[in-house]
């Protein structure tokens, strides 16, 4: 091998070096950055009037006075979409007035028994109102305009009996048929069926945006009582209302291509097209978005299963399993790993305890939680008085049988690593192998041990598959002891994913439970390393 | 305080020359008369010790007399730190080792069983061939086996003090004493680990090659401390340096493939060798 050839090949080897670093940290970079861009989100967006009234009404926060001012400014530009859409639908809601004729029908009867009356004026009465109902229901019943007309011009024609009937309940007809003529008048009947689909998903859509109306009784489920609380959320739900999406078939037997056509070209030339370019250019002016910072978000209880609200009791339980099991793994895998390396000399015994460790340390995580189920859960804690179910305590344990091998191996090596002058000066000085181990030699692992610490806190905390049958609750209360289950970042990311279609309505939650997840990690690996690094500062002696 | 001088090669062989300090310290000092030797500290008769199968030493008995420096020379191997490390058992650390004979301290046999080696270990002080302080402070570091005798308070803060003292570290460090032990110089480090050992108040010190880490500077201030500290203390010393044996020892055993060869007063072993083996090793054609 020759010089230019060697330094050629020490170059190549710089490159790939360099290149492999590069690697890492771009797909670090691609990994963390979106979810931590997407997942800030849930924290910094543009809060919409919504988000300011849900915040009063359900935490109690924000000036009350300003909040209702800034809801009735908002309500005042809403009012006039409320009115088109009133407008329109009772041309078209002919369900309502089918009943309301029908009952006017009975209730007349009812009122004409209860008046002192011959027989025969009753039954004529009784018939007249059953032909004015009759014929109305006919006008309600008919998609053709020309022949709805005709029906109510023929009630509209028996003068006569309007003012025979003046005064009564069935008078009301001769009135609902003046109104419905007038609706005739406007809209075409042909489209009705269309029109009352397309209405539906226009109110839908209103409702998703806005929230219901005022006038309207409250819904009992706390998601539906507000429209759009986040800007980037109102914008979705106002792409729904101004585009309708449909499926048509392009070409014979392929599949159907999706096509977006604008809703207002469906009701063109009703009343409600109107909405469309209200809706679109008011939007700000009802929904007064503005940027908001909600730190709250990682201390607040969630509301509708991860619609509204925040991380904080997930938070709160993801750090009480994973102390938990660090504090039971860290003294046992110390421990161990200390009799390997200080007392045991390389036995039979040694080396089955050295293979049981890797042979765990390889085990499924899944496997893990199914033992958790089955020992602690089910079997332990009846034993030990408490009720059988999922705890933090049966969590922990089995997060902490998952971390022991990584513990032990780390705590291992860095027995191990302790120069051997050390112990001998311990031990020369008079001190016993125990006393020599506790103030010496651990002190000097310490680093080390952190190191495996760190390394099994982030797995401990990551992990979702031993939680899920030993510790985890979708939703429940705050835990008050540690024989109660708890939420936890990872349980509620993966249940938020699996479970309804939350992730879909709530993205910016998903993406901020993962983002907290990594937080967590990372603020406690960050204490872990600066912990580390103080202490191995402190044995360099600087 | 004995002044260290430089020593002066003085020519004794053709092939290589082995200095002889010409005014030794030792050589003020009144001889410890030969013909009245006090009772040995240390005495081992017929003393072997088996590393498994091998020995690491053979049928050594010799003795060794309070307040003074025994030197221990020879070639690589030969067996001197094994001997060393037998008087406080520190080769009880090494798996498979095996003692025969008798290596008696103060009357009692190191190696029987049922002796408490707490007890002999603090008898017994050690330093190692690299300063090896903990990674503590330079107070823990002298207060470590005190603590361990249960010395608290305002007693351990003397003994610490009387400690470095007798190191000649005290006027260096005392305002340093929080300070880890790992920033001090080589020199001051093991002089910190002289003072560790002197803390157990030890009847016997033993040194595996003090100086063999250290610059010659740091060396001329060890041996001087070891000169100061033998009216108190009874040393044996391991040294692969013959000029520092010949310059701080009073007594010098000369070990060679695990065997004893010769022992006596450092002057006249240095001088008139009786044996050949001896001669031969301190004029450098051997070993």
């Amino acid at each position: 091998m020759n010089i230019p050839w060697r330094m050629r090949a020490n170059s190549v080897f710089t490159v790939v070096a360099l290149l492999s670093v590069l690697l890492i940290v771009a797909s670090l970079l691609v990994i963390l950055l979106p979810i931590l861009w997407r997942g800030g989100s849930a924290v910094v967006f543009r809060g919409t009037v919504e988000f300011r009234r849900m915040q009063l009404e359900q935490f109690q926060r924000g000036d009350t006075a300003a909040v209702r001012a800034e809801v009735e400014r908002a309500a005042g530009v809403r009012r006039h979409a409320y009115e088109i859409i009133d407008r329109f639908s009772a041309g078209l809601d002919t369900a309502g007035l089918e009943t309301k004729a029908r009952q006017l029908h009975r209730e007349f009867g009812a009122q004409l028994r209860n008046r002192n009356l011959d027989d025969d004026d009753i039954f004529d009465l009784r018939e007249l109102s059953g032909e004015l109902r009759d014929e109305f229901l006919a006008a309600l019943e008919s998609s053709d305009n020309a022949e709805a007309l005709g029906h109510l011009e023929t009630i509209l024609s028996r003068t006569d009996d309007e003012r025979r009937l003046h005064g009564t309940l069935a008078a009301a007809f001769f009135d609902m048929a003046r109104e419905y003529r007038d609706v005739v008048g406007r809209v075409d009947l042909s489209h009705r069926e269309e029109y009352l689909d397309s209405l539906q998903q226009v109110k839908e859509a209103m409702q998703n945006l806005l929230g219901p109306q005022s006038s309207e009784r409250l819904p009992a489920i706390v998601m539906e009582q507000y429209g759009a609380t986040r800007w980037d959320q109102a914008q979705q739900h106002l792409d729904h209302l101004l585009w309708s999406e449909t499926w048509v078939a392009v070409v014979p037997g392929q599949p159907l291509v999706k096509t977006r056509a604008p809703m207002e070209e469906r009701f063109a030339g009703t009343e409600l097209a109107e909405l469309f370019p209200y809706v679109r250019d008011n939007a700000e002016a009802m929904l007064r978005p503005e940027w908001t910072f909600y730190w709250r978000y990682f201390l607040d209880d969630s509301m509708s299963g991860h619609y509204f609200g925040g991380v904080g009791p997930e938070i709160l339980g993801t750090l009480m399993v994973t102390v938990l099991a660090i504090l039971l793994a860290l003294p046992v895998g110390v421990i161990t790993a200390a009799y390997v390396v200080e007392y045991g000399r390389e036995t039979v015994m040694i080396k089955a305890l050295r293979m049981c460790v890797n042979t765990l340390a390889g085990v499924p995580s899944i496997v893990f939680g199914l033992f958790g189920l089955a020992f602690f859960v089910i079997y332990l804690q009846p034993k030990l008085g408490l009720p059988q179910g999922s705890s933090i305590l049966a969590g922990g344990l089995t997060l902490s049988l998952l971390v022991l091998p990584v513990i032990i191996r780390a705590s291992e090596e860095a027995i191990r690593s302790v120069p051997p002058s050390y112990k001998e000066a311990a031990l020369a000085l008079g001190a016993s192998r125990f006393r020599c181990f506790v103030t010496v030699t651990l002190p000097a692992a310490m680093p080390g041990i952190l190191t495996g610490l760190i390394l099994s806190m982030s797995r401990a905390a990551g992990e979702t598959a031993p939680i899920l049958f030993t510790a985890g609750v979708a939703m429940g209360p705050i835990p008050t002891s540690i024989a109660q289950p708890t939420r936890t970042l990872a349980y509620s990311s993966y249940d938020m994913a699996v479970g309804d279609k939350m992730a879909m309505l709530a993205p910016h939650n998903q993406f901020g439970m993962v983002m907290t997840l990594v937080a967590v990690v990372l603020i406690l690996n960050i204490t872990a390393i600066i912990v580390r690094g103080r202490m191995a500062r402190k044995l360099r002696g600087r | 305080m004995l002044m260290m001088e430089e020593p002066v090669k003085t020519k004794t062989t053709t092939h290589t020359p082995v200095p002889i300090p010409q005014a030794t310290p030792q050589s003020a000092v009144p001889h410890s008369a030969p013909k009245e030797l006090p009772a040995p500290i240390i005495r081992s008769e017929g003393f072997c010790l088996y590393y498994g199968k091998k020995a690491g030493v053979k049928d050594i008995s010799m003795d060794i007399f309070p307040r003074s420096v025994t030197a221990i020379i020879g070639p690589s191997g030969c067996g001197k730190s094994t001997f060393l490390r037998s008087i406080n058992r520190m080769n009880d650390l090494v798996p498979d080792t095996r003692a025969e004979g008798v290596l008696a301290v103060n009357g009692v046999n190191v190696y029987d069983r049922r002796i408490n080696l707490v007890n002999l270990r603090q008898q017994v002080g050690m330093v190692f061939q690299k300063p090896n302080p903990f990674p503590k402070s330079i107070y823990e570091n002298v207060a470590y086996g005190a603590r361990l005798l249960g010395v608290r308070g305002d007693t351990l803060d003397e003994l610490v003090e009387n400690s470095l003292r007798h190191a000649a570290l005290w006027d260096e460090v005392k305002d340093t004493l929080g300070k880890s032990a790992l920033a001090l110089s080589g020199g001051q480090q093991q002089r910190l680990c002289i003072a560790r050992s002197l803390a157990t108040k030890p009847q016997v010190l033993l040194m595996d090659e003090p100086c063999s880490a250290l610059d010659p500077i740091a060396t001329g201030r060890i041996e001087e401390l070891i000169i100061g500290l033998k009216n108190e203390y009874t040393m044996v010393i391991v040294t692969h340096n013959m000029q520092q044996a010949a310059r701080v020892s009073d007594r010098t055993a000369f070990f060679c493939m695990g065997d004893l060869i010769e022992c006596g007063l450092t002057k006249t072993l240095f001088t008139t060798p009786t044996i050949k083996q001896t001669e031969d090793y301190i004029t450098g054609r051997f070993g």
